[in-house]
C-alpha cells in the first residue's frame, strides 16, 4: 500500500515537473524567436551596409592592385600594416608550418604583420563571419554565389591575365574577372610508394590497366607489400574514391561524366581497349580476383593504412591527390609517397581532371593599404612559399617549383551539366541505385565480394548495372541519346 | 447523498468548483490522461502516420512527390535483397536462442549460493553496459586476421592457416556478427532472470530439498514456472530483436559482403539511394511481420506454459455433464 502511494506520488510529482518543463521551454522558444528576429534583423542591415559599401570600395580597388602587378620584393615594400588571414587548415596551424610561412614572409616584408585564425568547422563558420563582415583581410573563399563575389572580394585581375601566371583561374570567375587563387590544387592519379615500385623492378609507370595489373604482379611476386591496398572496409575509399575517375580520366572526354552518362545506353560496354568505366573497375577485379590486395578485405584500416604505405607495406591505393600529404605525414618515408597519373589511356593521351582546393580571397571592404599587403601577401604565399607543394598537392602557380610529375598528362575538368538536366544524375543515380559520386560504396564494395567468392564474373556485374541504368533511364523518363 | 451533492454543486460558481476537490479530481484525471496522450501522438504516432503516408508516394526527400498506391509494396516484395536480408534475421534469431538458454543457466547457477557470485554476475554484465558503437570497433579489431581472436585461438594449438577469415568468410561471418550481439546482451538477460528467481519463495527450495528433489527437478518445477512471464518477456524481445537487427552488421561490416540485414538494406535505400517511399513501405512491412511473430508466439507460450493446475476446458465440461446426470438421477430415485 505505502509503496503505492509513494510511486503515485512520484508520478504526480513527474508529471507536474514535466508540465511546468512544458510552460517554461513554450517561454523560452518565444523569447529566443524574437531574439533570432532581431538578429536576423540586424545582420540584415549590416548586409545592406556592407553591399552598400562594398559597391564604392571596388570601384576605389579597381585601380592598379593587381596580382600579376605586383613584383614581390620591389612592391609596397615601405608598406607597415597588419593584415588578418582566416583559414581552416587549423592542423597547419598547430605544427607551426604556417607561422614558419609568415617568418619567412617578414624577412622580405618586414613591416607587414599577419596574424591568421584556424577555423575547425570552416565550411559553416566562415559563412557566417562572411556575411557579418567581421573576418580580417583574407580568407579561403566559402561556398558563395559567383554573382555575390564582388560584393565580398576584389579581383586579383582578368581571368585571361591570371591565366597566363597560375592554374585554375576560372574557377571563381564571375564578368571575366578572377576572385580567388587556390591554395594547392587536387588531381585524380594514383597513389603509390616509389621505393615498392623499384624494388618490384617496374621501371616505367603503367599507363594503362593492363600494365598496372603487371605491375602489381611484379609486386606480389618480388616484395612482400600488398601490391594494391582496397581499403574495403571503409566504405567511402571505394564508391567515394573509384567513381571519381570516371568522365574524362575514362573517356577523353569532358563532357561524359555530367551530360552525356545519364544519355548513354550502354555506359558499362567493354571497349575492348581499356578504356571506359568497364576498364576502371574491371581494374578493382581483376586485382582482387588475382590475388593481388590484402589477404582479408573484410578488416581494412583506414587509419593503418596511412602509416603501411609509407613503410613500404603497400604498393599502390586508389586515392585523390589530397591523401599524398596525409600519407607522407605517416611515417618516416615522406619521399617514397608518390603520386601518378591514372593508368587509362585514351588514344594515346593519359587524362588527368584537377580542381583548386579552397581560394584565396581579398576583403573588399578592407583598407586599400591592407589590400595591397593582402595581395602582395597572396602572391608571395601562392609564388614563393612552396606550401602547395609541401602539401603534396597539384601545383597552382605555373612559374613555382613542383615535385608533382604529371607528364605529358593532360588536366582537364569535367564540364557541368548541361542546363534544365542539372537534376538528371541525381534521378538516375537514386533509381538506378548505382549512386555513382553519391555514396554509392556498395556496388564497388560487390565487385570485391564477387571477385573474390567468385560468385559472379565482371561482364555479369557490367550487365546488371546496364540493366538498372537503362531501367533507369525508362523510370526518369530520359531520352537515350548515345 | 447523492442528489445533495448535485445541488451543492450547481449552486458554485466555476471558480470554486475548480479550486474544490472534485474540480481538481476532474483536472487531474483530464490532464493525467490528456498529457500523455498528446506527447505519445505528437512523438509517436503522428510520425508513424506520417512514414505510413510517404509509403504511397514515390518520392525523394527534396523535390517533387507522387502518388503510386501499392507499387513500393510490390516493389519490396520483388525485390531480391529485401527478403534475402530477412533471412539473416535466422541466424539472429538462433542466436538469441542460445543467448537465452545460456543467460537462463548461468542465472540459475549464480541463484544458488556460489562462491564470488557477484563478481561473476558483474562482469557478465558489463557487456550491456558498452556503448554499441564501441563494441562494433572492438569486434572489428578481434576478428582481423591474426589479432585478438586468433592469436588466443593459436594459444590453443590451432594453427593460423585452419582458422578461416571470420568476417570475410561469406559461410560463416553472419555467425561471427550474431556471436558479438550475443556476447553484449546475454549479460543483461542473465540479470533479468536472476531478479526474478529472487522472487521465489525460499521455502519453496527447502520443501523441495526435503521431498528429495534434485536441482534439475527444483529448476524443472519450480524456478520455470514462477519465471515464466519474465522468460516469455524476454523471449519476444530478443525474436523481434534480432529480426530488426542493425548494430552488428552497421556498426562492423557496414552491411556489406552478405552482412546487410533487413534494417540495414532499409538505412541504404533510405539515405544512400534517397527512395524514402519503399524504405517506408519496408518499415511498414517489417512492422506487420513483427506483429505476426509476437502474436504467434503469444500463442506458442499460452500452449506451452499451460500449468498443470489449469484443467483441460473440455475435461471440465465433462466433468460438470456428468455430475448433472448423476444430480439428475439422484433427483430420479428421489
Amino acid at each position: 500500500m505505502k509503496l503505492r502511494k509513494v510511486l503515485a506520488l512520484g508520478l504526480a510529482a513527474s508529471l507536474t515537473f514535466s508540465m511546468t518543463g512544458c510552460g517554461s521551454k513554450e517561454e523560452d522558444s518565444k523569447e529566443s524567436g524574437s531574439n533570432t528576429e532581431n538578429n536576423t534583423g540586424s545582420s540584415a542591415t549590416t548586409g545592406g551596409e556592407t553591399s552598400g559599401t562594398s559597391g564604392n570600395d571596388a570601384d576605389a580597388a579597381k585601380g592598379d592592385l593587381t596580382y600579376a602587378s605586383v613584383v614581390l620584393g620591389e612592391s609596397y615594400t615601405d608598406l607597415k600594416t597588419s593584415i588578418k588571414w582566416i583559414h581552416h587548415k587549423t592542423d597547419r596551424e598547430e605544427d607551426g608550418t604556417i607561422k614558419a610561412y609568415i617568418a619567412e614572409f617578414n624577412k622580405l616584408y618586414p613591416n607587414i604583420t599577419v596574424t591568421t585564425e584556424g577555423i575547425t568547422d570552416y565550411q559553416e563558420d566562415s559563412l557566417l563571419r562572411l556575411s557579418n563582415g567581421d573576418w580580417g583581410d583574407i580568407m579561403f573563399i566559402p561556398s558563395v554565389e559567383k554573382a555575390e563575389l564582388s560584393s565580398y572580394f576584389i579581383p586579383f585581375g582578368t581571368t585571361a591575365e591570371m591565366d597566363t601566371l597560375i592554374n585554375f583561374a576560372d574557377n571563381w570567375e564571375y564578368n571575366d574577372n578572377c576572385y580567388g587563387i587556390g591554395y594547392m590544387g587536387n588531381a585524380q592519379g594514383l597513389l603509390y610508394n616509389a621505393a615498392v615500385f623499384e624494388k618490384a623492378g617496374v621501371t616505367k609507370l603503367p599507363t594503362t590497366p593492363d600494365e598496372l595489373i603487371a605491375a602489381l604482379k611484379l609486386i606480389d611476386e618480388n616484395t612482400d607489400a600488398i601490391p594494391l591496398y582496397t581499403n574495403y572496409a571503409a566504405g567511402w575509399t571505394m564508391g567515394g574514391q573509384w567513381d571519381a575517375y570516371l568522365g574524362a580520366i575514362t573517356t577523353g572526354s569532358t563532357t561524359w561524366l555530367n551530360q552525356e552518362f545519364v544519355h548513354t545506353a550502354e555506359p558499362f560496354a567493354n571497349n575492348g581497349n581499356g578504356t571506359g568505366a568497364y576498364a576502371l573497375y574491371k581494374i578493382l577485379y581483376d586485382a582482387v580476383a588475382q590475388g593481388l590486395t590484402e589477404e582479408d578485405y573484410t578488416t581494412t584500416d583506414w587509419e593503418g593504412c596511412k602509416a603501411m604505405i609509407n613503410n613500404g607495406e603497400i604498393g599502390c591505393m586508389v586515392l585523390g591527390s589530397w591523401a599524398v600529404a596525409q600519407m607522407k605525414a605517416a611515417g618516416s618515408n615522406p619521399d617514397d609517397v608518390c603520386y601518378m597519373p591514372f593508368p587509362i589511356t585514351v588514344d594515346g593521351v593519359q587524362y588527368a581532371t584537377a580542381g583548386p582546393d579552397y581560394c584565396y580571397g581579398i576583403n573588399v571592404n578592407s583598407s586599400a593599404e591592407k589590400q595591397a599587403a593582402a595581395m602582395v601577401f597572396v602572391k608571395w604565399m601562392v609564388e614563393k612559399s612552396g606550401w602547395c607543394d609541401f602539401e603534396g598537392g597539384y601545383p597552382i602557380s605555373k612559374t613555382a617549383p613542383t615535385s608533382f610529375a604529371f607528364e605529358g598528362v593532360k588536366i582537364v575538368s569535367n564540364e557541368a551539366a548541361l542546363a534544365g538536366e542539372e537534376d538528371y544524375m541525381n534521378m538516375m543515380n537514386s533509381e538506378s541505385e548505382l549512386s555513382f559520386n553519391a555514396g554509392g560504396d556498395a556496388k564497388v564494395q560487390r565487385i570485391v565480394e564477387a571477385a573474390a567468392t567468385g560468385e559472379k564474373t565482371f561482364d555479369e556485374i557490367m550487365e546488371e548495372w546496364t540493366k538498372a541504368w537503362n531501367d533507369a533511364q525508362k523510370e526518369c523518363e530520359i531520352e537515350v541519346l548515345h | 447523498m447523492k442528489t445533495s451533492r448535485v445541488q451543492k454543486k450547481s449552486r458554485r460558481t466555476l471558480g470554486t468548483w475548480v479550486k474544490s476537490r472534485d474540480g481538481q479530481k476532474v483536472f487531474l484525471f483530464i490532464s493525467f490522461m490528456t498529457i500523455p496522450l498528446l506527447l505519445l501522438f505528437t512523438f509517436t504516432y503522428l510520425p508513424f502516420a506520417e512514414m505510413f503516408g510517404f509509403s504511397f508516394l514515390d518520392m525523394k526527400y527534396t523535390g517533387a512527390r507522387e502518388f503510386v498506391g501499392l507499387k513500393n509494396y510490390m516493389k519490396v516484395f520483388q525485390r531480391e535483397d529485401c527478403f534475402k536480408a530477412l533471412k539473416l534475421s535466422l541466424y539472429y534469431m538462433g542466436g538469441s536462442i542460445v543467448q537465452l538458454v545460456l543467460s537462463l543457466y548461468l542465472a540459475t547457477v549464480l541463484s544458488f549460493k556460489v562462491k564470488g557470485g557477484n563478481i561473476f554476475e558483474g562482469f557478465m554484465f558489463f557487456p550491456y553496459l558498452i556503448n554499441g558503437i564501441a563494441i562494433g570497433f572492438i569486434f572489428k579489431f578481434f576478428y582481423t586476421r591474426g589479432f585478438v581472436f586468433d592469436t588466443v585461438l593459436q594459444w590453443c594449438g590451432f594453427e593460423l592457416e585452419n582458422l578461416p577469415y571470420w568476417l570475410r568468410d561469406q559461410s560463416i561471418n553472419n555467425i561471427s556478427l550474431v556471436a558479438t550481439s550475443v556476447w553484449r546482451y546475454f549479460g543483461q538477460n542473465m540479470v533479468l532472470f536472476i531478479g526474478a528467481i529472487m522472487s521465489v519463495d525460499g521455502e519453496l527450495y527447502e520443501a523441495a530439498q526435503l521431498d528429495g528433489a534434485s536441482k534439475t527437478q527444483q529448476f524443472r518445477y519450480i524456478i520455470l514456472p514462477s519465471i515464466k512471464t519474465i522468460i516469455t518477456l524476454n523471449v519476444i524481445l530478443s525474436i523481434s530483436g534480432s529480426i530488426s537487427a542493425f548494430e552488428p552488421s552497421y556498426v562492423i561490416t557496414g552491411g556489406s559482403n552478405g552482412t546487410g540485414t533487413y534494417f540495414v538494406v532499409m538505412h541504404e535505400i533510405a539515405h544512400t539511394q534517397q527512395k524514402v517511399g519503399l524504405a517506408s513501405a519496408m518499415a511498414i512491412i517489417l512492422l506487420l511481420i513483427i506483429i505476426a511473430v509476437t502474436v504467434l508466439q503469444k500463442l506458442f507460450f499460452k500452449y506451452v506454459f499451460r500449468s498443470a493446475e489449469e484443467e483441460d476446458p473440455n475435461a471440465a465440461r465433462k466433468r460438470e455433464k456428468m455430475l448433472a446426470k448423476m444430480a439428475r438421477r439422484k433427483v430420479g430415485r428421489a
